[in-house]
């Protein structure tokens, strides 16, 4: 590795000195590993013996030439490069150059051209299914008994919304209100925004209503007897409740946050308003907060979460379910918590509860499944039941939604382009009573959800991305 | 995930945990739900929502961006390990990190604090600067077209370039014709326009973030949020 890293140096005429720092780093570098290696090998060997002579294979190629005791003629010759190089980079382009630059194409883009359903709702009413594209930024509206045959490319949406005056950005959290068809749509962290558009609304519109949230917001529960809205702050390790109509920049009534309550990262929410319960699933990534200072509040709201993390004690934590009162606030402890490796949760994202049944579905993002639990279970407890597998089309779900008036289940596959439907209860490899697919069959999503940062591993000549 | 760092010296990479206060670091040939080999988390550790890094496989460290300073950490720091060193200031928000080790300068893009234009800047500093050390030169001014940083910025050592990607001064959440990747030198001083853009403004980029450095085939590597798409763009002149 190090002879590639000189190699390809040299060629470009990097700087001696740079060499020198280089493999000097490098010898400084050597593992420790090795070291023991070695200083177990001349244990074991004692001292030093005459074991074989082997004669050296013939030499192929030019042989380098030796350099003289003092090389200070060619160091000096070097460092003169080195200067001229330096001069080299310092000057600028012409205008014309920086032109032909500045209009230069991409010579490739790795972009996914298909929808990537992040987030799912079925508006009973008008017997229509509404998804969240996390790729292309769109909300898609589809007939609820669509179904794209196999041999078809995708199935054509009966209406959309996206574009720029929509607001719409990663979104990863869908709720449709029942009394007009409302779409309640959260935007993940790069737009502080919750956009709500009216059923009627379609194309590049801007949302009928708008509402500035706190930061890294992922789901979505609305509570329609006490006209309430409650979402899961990821970066604050948090719930904050709206009030269903808040707009612009109206505070939120209430705020579940503190070291106590074990929320860690937490995505998907859902209410069990018979039990009067809140359940919240949680990635795992924790820290503490520490109290904020005038200086360090960012935000002046009522129950605005404290953002402030108390440094060093950042801890992972297993994926886990919490379950709360309806109605918590402040430091409140879970009342149950389901975490634990029976349970097979592997980033569990949006849920779903079947109130009839006392079930809990979760979209098991990396399990590539569908856990279901009972409303009750708590501890290390296996899931009642899992749908998974080929057959399944279940691939990296994001989105669940429970339709009990057509007594079936959606799930969001975020890794395959596809919507699919079951019937309630489904379990095993199932195949899917319907497919909805927004890209051909059996063509993988990228899963680019944000890029942000990137690097490049020379090694393998790779591009490596995190989302 | 904000960072990521690439060490083909010891074939490994780094990745900043925010949420959990974490550097992971991986095999460079780390596959699925694989465990990182070393993980620094811990009170000694004052990580403090890590966001963006950098490695300097050279000098064996590497270098987190925090908030409000700058931490340094042994490449194989294992667990609940403190810094080696911390920069800090009154007037340091770093929004990234890069070390030339060639002329062993630590290049830091730091958002402006306080009231005025919400602007950046490049502070370079000696590699091993601590505690409130000044910068040795800052790069920065309306001639600069340093305005908001977009994500991780990359420096290439041979020639002493710096390469970041700029937001543009709208504040636009979505995206803005404002953005672009431009490339200054390390020697540089003061309000000196970029060298190069590329990609904008009024260009094919609609929201920039993080850039990287493929230097056998000359390219840089873009990333943009509102593409949702990761972009090469053949750029000799850095090299």
């Amino acid at each position: 590795m190090a002879l590639r890293l000189l190699s390809r140096n040299r060629n470009k005429g990097i700087p001696v000195l740079g060499l020198i720092a280089t493999i000097a780093g490098f010898l400084l570098l050597l593992d420790r590993s090795t070291l023991t290696e070695s200083a177990r090998i001349s244990r074991s060997g004692g001292q030093a013996q005459l074991i074989s002579v082997q004669p050296l294979s013939p030499m192929l190629g030019e042989m380098c030439q030796w350099l003289p005791a003092s090389a200070s003629g060619s160091l000096a010759s070097a460092l003169q490069q080195e200067r001229q190089a330096a001069r080299a980079a310092g000057e600028s382009p012409t205008a014309t150059r920086r032109a032909e630059v500045v209009a230069r194409k991409p010579a490739r883009m790795i972009r996914d051209p298909y929808a990537a359903y992040s987030s799912i709702a079925v508006d009973p009413v008008h017997d229509e299914v509404v998804l969240t594209d996390e790729n292309l930024f769109q909300i898609l509206v589809y007939d609820r008994l669509a179904n794209t045959p196999p041999r078809a490319r995708m199935t054509e949406p009966k209406r959309m919304l996206g574009g720029m005056h929509t607001k719409i950005e990663f979104q990863c959290g869908l709720y449709i209100d029942p009394t007009n068809g409302d779409i309640f749509a959260v935007n993940n962290d790069t737009v502080r925004t919750l956009v709500i558009f009216s059923r009627s609304q379609r194309g590049n519109v801007p949302p009928a209503r708008e509402l500035y949230t706190p930061r890294g917001t992922f789901g979505i529960a609305v509570h329609e007897t006490t006209e309430e809205m409650y979402l899961t702050l990821q970066h604050d390790n948090a719930v904050s409740v709206f009030h269903k109509y808040a707009e612009k920049d109206d505070a939120p009534v209430r705020l579940l946050q503190g070291n106590r309550t074990m929320l860690a990262d937490p995505h998907g929410i859902v209410l069990d308003t018979k039990n009067k319960e809140m359940f919240i699933s949680n990635y795992g990534s924790h820290h503490l907060k520490q109290s904020t200072s005038q200086e360090d509040s960012r935000e002046e709201k009522a129950n605005w979460p404290n953002g402030v993390q108390l440094p060093g004690s950042g801890r992972h934590l297993p994926a886990s379910i919490t379950v709360y009162p309806l109605n918590a606030s402040g430091d409140t402890p879970p009342l149950r918590v389901i975490q634990g490796p029976k349970t097979e949760m592997n980033w569990p994202t949006a849920l779903a509860i079947d109130v009839e049944r006392g079930e809990l579905y979760v979209a098991n993002d990396m399990g590539d499944s569908i856990l279901v639990f009972s409303v009750s279970a708590s501890g290390d407890v296996a899931p009642l039941r899992t749908l998974k597998g080929p057959k399944s089309l279940v691939k990296n779900p994001t989105g669940v939604f429970l339709d009990l008036k057509n007594d079936e289940l959606w799930v969001a596959n975020f890794g395959n382009h596809s919507a699919t439907v079951y019937k309630r209860g489904a379990s095993g490899d199932t195949p899917p009573l319907r497919v909805i697919r927004s890209g051909p069959l059996n063509e993988p999503s990228l899963g680019i959800g944000n890029p942000h940062p990137v690097a490049y591993d020379t090694k393998r000549e790779e591009i490596l991305v995190p989302n | 995930m904000h960072g990521i760092a690439y060490n083909e010296v010891h074939d490994e990479f780094y990745i900043p945990t925010p949420l959990s206060q974490a550097i992971l670091t991986f095999r460079g040939a780390a596959n699925g739900e694989e465990a990182p080999i070393r993980v620094i988390q811990g009170p000694l550790t004052q990580l403090d929502e890590p966001q963006r890094l950098a490695i300097d496989p050279v000098h064996n460290e590497i270098v987190i961006a925090q908030d409000r300073n700058v931490l340094v950490f042994r490449r194989d720091a294992n667990g609940n390990e403190a810094p080696l060193r911390k920069l800090t200031g009154r007037d340091l928000r770093p929004y990234g990190a890069a070390v030339d080790t060639v002329r062993n300068l630590l290049v830091i893009p730091s958002e402006s604090t306080g009231s005025g234009p919400d602007r950046g800047k490049f502070l370079i500093f000696d590699r091993t600067a601590s505690g409130e050390a000044k910068p040795l030169r800052v790069i920065g001014g309306d001639k600069s077209m340093i305005s908001r940083f977009s994500g991780p910025m990359a420096v290439y050592p041979p020639t002493g370039k710096i390469i970041a990607g700029m937001r543009g001064e709208t504040g636009a959440e979505l995206a803005t014709d404002e953005c672009f990747v431009g490339v200054w030198n390390i020697t540089d001083n003061g309000d000196v326009p970029p060298h190069y853009t590329i990609g904008g403004p009024k260009g094919v980029l609609q929201m920039v973030r993080g850039v990287a450095l493929n230097a056998k085939h000359k390219e840089l590597i873009v990333t943009d949020k509102r593409l949702n798409a990761v972009l090469t763009f053949y750029f000799p002149e850095i090299f």
